[in-house]
């Protein structure tokens, strides 16, 4: 892993501007599918709206440096609090249902979240969205993260930092919980563990997350538009955590550089990409739900490691 | 005052009255078991107890607390736990990991969000211990999915120990048991009744382990409850044995 | 306009959207009730209808053509995929369905998009059903009428077939207890097909009707499903009477609430789904979920 993070940090030194800007925007993005990851894949929370958290996010920060003087290094986190901040009362509504009306409930807010991106122009900027949002330097002056491979660096440690937290939290007593939540929530409430407050917590996290890949994007683009808030979003960033291998955080940001690396490469050959992304989606569902990921661990494993049950529907 | 006290405890599920008017007072420290024929309420009462399913009446108090109207994990919380007679364990998760959910799940810091090692270690100590009084301390690192269907039934056995309750609710421990793993079992209960601490809610339909492990006995038919007391006098009770159609030795 | 013809005529226009969202929960509902899976691609399946019936309208040159055709290639369709994609699943635990029919959902929504291209298209309704009748002293569109007559036409036709045909019978058995069904010696896997079906054939044909209102457009169908399964939340998950009134119940509110607080709609759709979810989860009138 230690290796991986390295061979990534030396990208700017050895890639074209252009490929560079393609693997930032991987970063982000893996970001994005990590923080999905949560809930999907340690807590079996299935989130259609994922895109509410990133683009919530990113018209939060991007409205910040427009707006106000806050250097980028402020405005990025502050943007990432307020997007788990306000995901709290969306996840306790949320929380209120389970399954597919919890499904429908995320993909509802999203739906509204757009709506109201389109129509509240003052803010938003309505179907144009919020354009020549400036990386500022600050505080201090400082400036090392305005430059194009700066700001790959500051993506790169943010997405390293997520991974951290996110592994160590999936390793805690918290995590234990969600666990459990996943893989038997009756059983789990029989122990005494009042689960919808562990899934509003993770929900606030994943939503949390999620917006701090978009407020690093307004910047890392110069723009936010409604397209962040779309539900084609939602659904990539699904697709991005089952073909990378759920539940494992590394598995989706791999998936995310997947997606991206078929998007950029098969839209030169062909119209039909995205139809093609959906189909491998489809295919890894029945298949391989384990995703890449878990493929290539479980081929690493294959000594005697403990092959996986199939989880009960409770 | 008894532990347990239930009172008027009535559910009904459309015309069927599946627990109707019952009212039971387990003492503590009692093994009270709760027999009776098939459909005779047995498992709706432990839902009831603990939350899963609402009464149309009646209450539920434990240890002088309310607990009717909860919802089911603060009832938990205030040191009930139960076995499911559908066997109910988190599959992926290995035995010991199972039983160390369980253990933790008494402690207050199990909201931290990262490290937790003292609290691992803790309550790891607690799983550990819970798996070897019931013989599992072989399988312990074996996906709880992949375990036999008995060691399955002792497993929820021992996460309902490490939670270290005061009221145990047992629904059908012995359901699907070999002879053998059934004697084991009834042994390691036997065992750790004798020390003593626990109260025991014991719904069974094995006589003999019935006889061997209770105190009291409750006879619930169609809902209510027939018959009430040592397990002498229920065996001697002409309309108990009458529920049974042929009674029992 | 007096009051009273104001509420007449907004009525009937409840009437109409009903008419559409009707069919759009009803094949829903009934996918539900027998798969115990929420179709996730069904908004697509309606949007299929529209643009199917688009291309059998140009071809054909007639909308009635048009309205036989669509359904029963969308029908088709879904038949196919539940054939290849849900019957390996069955097995498996509800979020595969999800997330396979979600899959679908977006691979057809491409489909349609590279088939057709992303702009929006305008099926012309036909020539009897164009103009406007004058009902208590107001204009008022044929269409719609027309469309009012056809929700109520077509949702007595399901409710004939449900209850008195034998298919209908057995579909409501299996919808009860698939595995009786199985031990009568009936395939149980075709019935869900035929049902599979007949629910995305039934959004195909609120599609096609939908579309010469509404301009047939790639983004419908994130709305659609949303709207679909507000409707089946509303009436009860499974229950096909549930999806008369929930559809009944999201026009009204869609068409007095878009005219009393016009930018509200969508949030007021979310508060009502969420109502019915924390009030009484199993709908209206249904089976839990």
């Amino acid at each position: 892993m230690v290796t991986a993070a390295a061979v990534v940090a030396l990208a700017p030194l050895i890639l074209p501007l252009y490929l560079m800007t393609l693997v930032t925007e991987a970063l982000i993005l893996g970001l994005f599918a990590m923080s999905l990851d949560l809930m999907i894949g340690y807590t079996r929370l299935l989130s259609f709206g994922h895109a509410a958290a990133y683009g919530f996010g990113a018209y939060a920060s991007g409205w910040l440096l427009l707006h106000t003087q806050l250097p980028m290094l402020l405005a990025v986190p502050l943007a990432a609090l307020l997007t788990g901040f306000v995901a709290i009362g969306v996840a306790w509504v949320c929380t209120q249902a389970t399954g597919v009306s919890f499904s429908m409930l995320t993909l509802a807010f999203a739906q509204l979240l757009y709506a109201v991106a389109f129509k509240w122009t003052s803010v938003t900027g309505g179907s144009d969205g919020l354009a020549g949002i400036p990386r500022r330097p600050g505080p201090f002056g400082l400036d090392a993260f305005i430059s194009r491979s700066g700001f790959f660096y500051l993506v790169l440690i943010v997405l390293l930092g997520a991974l951290a937290f996110c592994q160590a939290l999936v390793r805690s007593p918290f995590g234990a919980v969600l666990r459990g939540i996943r893989e038997n929530e009756a059983k789990t409430l029989a122990l005494g563990y009042s689960t919808r407050r562990y899934k509003i917590a993770v929900v606030a996290l994943a939503y949390g997350l999620g917006g701090l890949a978009g407020a690093l994007y307004a910047p890392f683009a110069g723009f936010a538009n409604t397209e962040l808030l779309f539900w084609l979003l939602s659904g990539q960033v699904v697709i991005m955590v089952i073909i990378g291998g759920s539940g494992t955080l590394i598995g989706p940001i791999l998936g995310a550089g997947f997606f991206l690396v078929v998007e950029h490469q098969l839209s030169n050959y062909t119209e039909a990409w995205a139809l093609f992304f959906g189909l491998t989606f489809i295919v890894f569902v029945i298949f391989a739900p384990e995703g890449i990921w878990g493929l290539f661990t479980t081929r690493l494993t294959r000594d005697g490691a403990t092959p996986r049950a199939k989880p009960k529907e409770g | 005052m008894a532990l347990l006290e239930i009172d008027e405890l009535t559910r009904r599920f459309g015309g069927i009255v599946a627990v109707d008017r019952v009212t039971m007072r387990v003492a503590e420290g009692e093994v009270r078991a709760v027999i009776g024929p098939n459909g005779a309420g047995k498992s709706t009462l432990f839902n009831l107890i603990t939350g899963v399913i609402k009464p149309n009446q009646g209450i539920v108090r434990f240890a002088g607390k309310r607990l009717t109207g909860l919802p089911t994990p603060r009832i938990c919380q205030h040191g009930i736990a139960r076995t499911f007679q559908l066997t109910a364990l988190f599959p992926e998760m290995t035995a010991r990991e199972n039983a160390r959910l369980a253990a933790q799940a008494g402690e207050h810091r199990r909201w931290l969000f990262v490290g937790g090692s003292t609290l691992f270690a803790d309550a790891g100590r607690r799983a550990d211990t819970a798996l070897e009084r019931l013989g599992l301390a072989p399988i312990a690192n074996r996906p709880a999915g992949l375990l036999s269907h008995g060691d399955q039934r002792l497993l929820e056995v021992a996460m309902a120990l490490a939670q270290n309750p005061r009221l145990l609710l047992l629904d059908e421990p012995t359901q699907g048991l070999s002879v053998e793993e059934t004697a084991r079992a009834v042994e390691t209960l036997s065992g750790l009744l004798a020390e003593g601490g626990m109260t025991v809610l014991l719904v069974e339909h094995d006589m003999e382990v019935v006889f061997s492990l209770a105190n009291k006995i409750t006879v619930l038919h169609r809902g209510a409850v027939i018959a009430d007391g040592t397990p002498q006098a229920i065996k001697n009770d002409a309309e108990v044995q009458r529920a049974y159609l042929g009674g029992f030795a | 306009m007096s009051l009273f013809a104001f509420l007449v005529t907004q009525s009937l226009n409840a009437l109409s959207q009903a008419a559409l969202l009707f069919f759009l929960g009803a094949g829903l509902t009934l996918i539900f009730g027998i798969m115990r899976i929420v179709n996730f691609a069904h908004g697509t399946f309606y949007m299929l209808g529209a643009f199917i019936g688009y291309s059998a309208a140009r071809l054909t040159g007639s909308f009635w053509a048009a309205l036989v055709l669509a359904p029963l290639a969308v029908g088709a369709v879904g038949m196919l995929f539940e054939l290849g994609f849900l019957r390996p699943l069955y097995r498996r635990d509800a979020s595969a369905f999800l997330m396979v029919t979600f899959g679908l959902a977006l691979v057809l929504g491409e489909i349609i998009r590279l088939v057709w291209g992303p702009e929006a298209l305008q099926i012309e309704p036909p020539q009897s059903l164009t103009g406007i009748v004058f009902l208590i002293g107001e204009p008022f569109p044929t269409y719609r009428l027309f469309l009012a007559g056809a929700g109520i036409i077509v949702a007595i036709a399901i409710w004939q077939f449900l209850d008195h045909t034998r298919l209908g019978l057995l579909i409501r058995a299996t919808s009860q207890n698939a595995e009786m069904v199985r031990a009568l010696g009936i395939d149980v896997n075709l019935i869900r097909s035929a049902v599979f079906g007949i629910g995305c054939g039934l959004a195909g044909i609120g599609g096609v009707l939908a579309a010469p209102l509404v301009t047939a457009s790639v983004g419908m169908a994130a709305t659609m499903i949303i709207d679909a399964f507000v409707i089946v939340i509303i009436g009860g998950m499974g229950s096909f009477p549930g999806s008369l009134i929930g559809a009944l119940l999201v026009a009204f509110v869609q068409v007095f609430g878009e005219y009393y607080l016009p930018d509200l709609a969508l949030a007021f759709m979310y508060l009502v789904m969420l109502l019915v979810l924390v009030v009484r989860p199993g709908g209206l009138l249904g089976k839990e979920a």
